[in-house]
């Protein structure tokens, strides 16, 4: 039988919304039959100042996983980073990390 | 077409009479959409390529996203297609670039090849016509032409950036 000191489930709940509210957000950007490899690889490098093995390692992962994070943080600053994206035409959204 | 290349701080290609018209007029129709009324182009798949949902299943954060970033991204692709236009020698010729303006010329070469390939189906399998005459078949070797400019382009910019390391 729990005693009083017996831990309830209010503070899992709490850490959970806790957790909920700190995920970062991320910008994906997903696989599409158009965009050239090169390319892609040049607008992560521009927009994110990425080194070139890190962008073609991000470039490929697209062309074979079908997606890739390409950047996390704020809401706001991903949303920014998708906006960028649809600039140069990559297909890109943004999410709370799952 | 004689492929950009980069001369010093600047990209040059050439492009024969023909190709020159047909790449004024893809800027044109690339212009109509995107200054069409939203209502007219609304549910255009080409439209939905341009300027994507921002989030895949949250309807409330996509639309948010579009109210937030839908007139600076038609502004923004206006001023490119503008940009290309201003340096397009209307008869062929010499297109000679500085950094700006190719960057340009890269968001509105790939916007062409964005809407052209929604347009006809483009596919991971297509392959470059084997009859280009055909309406399709002309559409295709215009897709695989702009594909080809464009690849140009972005070797010879990414030239430059390796020049300056």
């Amino acid at each position: 039988m729990a005693g009083p000191l017996a831990p309830t489930r209010t503070p899992e709940t709490t850490v959970e919304e806790t957790a909920d509210l700190d995920r970062p957000w991320v910008t994906i950007v997903w696989n599409d039959p158009v965009n050239l490899m090169t390319y892609v690889t040049h607008v992560l490098r521009e927009l994110f100042g990425y080194d070139e093995p890190t962008a073609t390692t991000l470039m490929l992962q697209v062309h074979n996983d079908g997606k890739a994070v390409v950047s996390s943080g704020p809401r706001e600053r991903m949303e920014h980073d998708t906006s960028r994206l649809h600039a140069y035409g990559l297909w890109a959204t943004y999410q709370q990390d799952a | 077409m004689r492929p950009f290349r980069r001369k010093r701080d600047d990209v040059v290609a050439r492009l024969e009479p023909a190709e020159a018209g047909v790449l004024g007029l893809l800027l044109d129709q690339l212009e109509q959409l995107l200054t069409a009324d939203a209502d007219d182009v609304d549910g255009d798949p080409v439209m939905a390529r341009l300027l994507p949902a921002g989030h895949r299943t949250d309807p409330e954060i996509a639309a948010d996203y579009r109210e937030l970033t839908e007139s600076a991204l038609r502004a923004g692709k206006t001023d490119d297609l503008a940009a290309v236009r201003a340096s397009l020698p209307a008869g062929g010729g010499e297109v000679r670039l500085d950094p700006d303006q190719a960057g340009a010329w890269l968001r509105t070469t790939n916007d062409l090849r964005l809407a052209l390939g929604e347009r006809i189906g483009v596919t991971e399998e297509t392959e470059p016509p084997e009859d280009p005459t055909g309406e399709e078949g002309q559409q295709l070797a215009v897709y695989y032409w702009l594909t080809a400019l464009q690849g140009s382009l972005v070797d010879a910019v990414a030239a430059g950036r390796a020049g300056r390391r």
